[in-house]
């Protein structure tokens, strides 16, 4: 079944045309991936489904509601989350308080704020939650520590850990294991596909076909803003990988 | 050294611990570079000047200029209050929530023009606009008399003159006290932590789901209403407004100092800050000539205390940007709870 669908997606810069017509579907509960060399607009479409870019023509749907262009802070409602390429942690607060602003609590209103009873209920359910997630990711002992003082790594995963509190149907990540060591990769997508198997899909960008392929179930490889091979499933994806267009602008570089 | 100085120490740290606790939850906690937080404390001295005197014009069936008439308008308050006590605290109750209120709309408002900026652009326009309503309030003079300045209530009318700075000190500290409650009290919550994630990163608070500029238009609105209430002690404090009074330096550039000076994001350490800033400024002013002559300096000393605050900031924010006391996570009550569960 389909949760996430682009038609036809437009996108410039200027004069350059960064997509250019680029149409994807992701399927529930798929671990889907995007590749492409440097500057193939794999990031812009990302940033355009998640609202950070908006598109100049084309559609996007998520669960068949139409969320072309909507706000990122509207799609998060919709249970579409994100990580960025470059990690983007809190640096100056803790680990935990990391995690807490992945779920809204209603004491972020001010006037709510002021009176306890009213907030307390929901912190102590996502203080409990963010621990659980926190074991998950076996970063538990760092609950305290400042963000900006963990590896690049850890912050991937405290970023993952983040978008996991409000119990997403899709994470999109961009880059999610870029400048991490190959142990620490393998961690992590062992992790995407722990939470695959809880029913959450995911739409990845990734530069580094070497660890990730084992993990994915859909292979969509981007050119010059164009799609130019996809394949789903084992066998497809071989195929995929060994045509010759995609050798050569993707292995050959 | 006089018990005078002491008094003044008192006060002027009352009136900047206000406008600086105001200053932290908008710069400190939230981000927001407030270089106009000189108009919220202008909007204090228009709530005073402008509503209140007016007011007490009409109450008195005072016509004709604006100017004259305040002023016979508070001289017939002050009679009243002279053997009325109540009434002068009912007047300072009132123009306390005339300001909160007109600073939480003006603050708003305020912000609203930056919805689209980023951080540098965010600051420079908030200084203009505090500027030029600081310019249109100093020469216009209808509306809290401008440069020629008018008279205010004064509040301790019946309180005997040699007595009158330490009340007035005392009346400050505790409402200073008061908002250092309420600031506390509203920013070790959920509150709290989403400023400050938005000032670390608002690309990551908008992509859970949190609009930035919901959250700005409430943090500028509560920090003008606190900030207005400064306004509103100094005006009644001065028993008059003169626009030029609420400049930028003393306003906006000093309490950022005083808040950087003692720990941004830090509702204790901006105490700190703040009696460090008023005790060097206030033997400053009292000690400048004997400064000069001993220490030879050739231009006058009143650029003396510019000069080293200038300093300073430079000092603090190569040195020490994290400030005497440096900023703590939030840790709310559930927060609190588990931890200790953990570390059992």
């Amino acid at each position: 079944m389909e949760i996430l669908r682009t038609e036809n997606i437009v996108k410039y810069f200027g004069e350059f045309k960064a997509l250019d017509g680029v149409s994807i579907s992701v399927n529930k509960g798929d671990i889907t991936l995007v590749i492409g060399p440097n500057g193939s607009g794999k990031s812009t479409l990302i940033n355009v489904i998640t609202g950070f870019l908006k598109a100049d023509e084309g559609k996007v749907y998520f669960e068949n509601k139409d969320i072309t262009n909507k706000e990122p802070e509207e799609l998060y409602h919709y249970g579409l989350v994100r990580t960025f390429q470059t990690p983007q942690p809190l640096k100056e607060m803790t680990v935990l308080e990391n995690l807490l602003i992945g779920d809204i609590n209603p004491g972020e209103n001010p006037t709510t704020a002021l009176f306890y009873k009213k907030w307390i209920p929901k912190e102590e359910e996502m203080v409990e939650k963010a621990f659980k997630i926190l074991e998950f990711l076996k970063l538990s002992h760092l609950y305290d520590r400042k963000a900006g003082e963990l590896s690049g790594g850890q912050m991937k995963l405290v970023e993952i850990g983040r978008a996991l509190m409000t119990n997403p149907k899709m994470i999109v990540m961009d880059e999610p294991i870029a400048g991490v060591a190959p142990g620490l990769a393998h961690d992590i997508f062992n992790h995407v596909l722990e939470l695959k198997a809880r029913g959450i899909t995911f739409l990845i960008v990734e530069h580094r076909l070497d660890i990730v392929l084992k993990y994915i179930d859909h292979l969509y490889v981007m050119f010059n803003g164009q799609i130019i091979a996809e394949g789903r499933g084992e066998e497809e994806i071989k195929k995929v990988l060994s045509d010759p267009k995609v050798v050569e602008i993707y292995i050959g570089e | 050294m006089s018990f005078d100085i002491i008094s003044m120490i008192l006060l002027w740290f009352g009136l900047y611990y206000i406008v600086s606790l105001s200053l932290n939850m908008e710069f400190g906690y939230a981000g927001i570079p407030n270089f106009g937080k000189a108009l919220s404390v202008l909007v204090g001295a228009i709530a005073v000047g402008g509503i209140l005197d007016r007011l007490l014009m009409l109450y008195f069936k005072i016509n004709g200029d604006f100017i004259t008439g305040s002023t016979y308008a508070t001289s017939a308050i002050n009679t009243i209050i002279a053997s009325h006590p109540i009434v002068g605290i009912g007047i300072l109750i009132l123009a306390i929530i005339l300001a909160s209120i007109l600073g939480l709309i003006v603050g708003a408002i305020f912000i609203l023009p930056s919805a689209k900026l980023k951080e540098d652009y965010l600051g420079i326009t908030l200084l203009a606009i505090s500027e030029a309503v600081f310019l249109i309030c100093t020469y216009n003079l209808n509306i809290i008399g401008g440069y020629y300045g008018i008279s205010t209530p004064d509040i301790l009318a019946f309180v005997s003159g040699e007595y009158r700075g330490w009340v007035f000190a005392g009346i400050v500290l505790i409402i200073a006290f008061l908002v250092f409650l309420f600031f506390e009290r509203l920013l070790n919550t959920p509150f709290g932590r989403v400023l400050r994630a938005m000032r670390e990163n608002e690309n990551t608070v908008r992509a859970f789901g949190r609009n930035i500029m919901m959250l700005r238009i409430k943090t500028m609105a509560i920090g003008s209403a606190i900030g207005a209430i400064a306004g509103v002690l100094y005006s009644l404090y001065t028993v008059n407004i003169i626009a030029n009074a609420f400049t930028r330096v003393d306003w906006t550039f000093f309490p950022f100092l005083m808040v950087l000076l003692g720990g941004k994001g830090n509702n204790k350490g901006v105490a700190l800050g703040v009696l460090c800033y008023v005790v060097i400024k206030v033997l400053l002013d009292i000690y400048k000539y004997n400064i000069k002559y001993a220490l030879n300096i050739p231009f006058e000393p009143v650029w003396l205390s510019y000069m080293l605050f200038g300093v300073l900031m430079l000092l603090i924010l190569y040195y020490k940007p994290s400030g005497l006391i440096p900023e703590k996570p939030i840790l709310t009550p559930p927060m609190k709870k588990k931890i200790a569960e953990i570390k059992q």
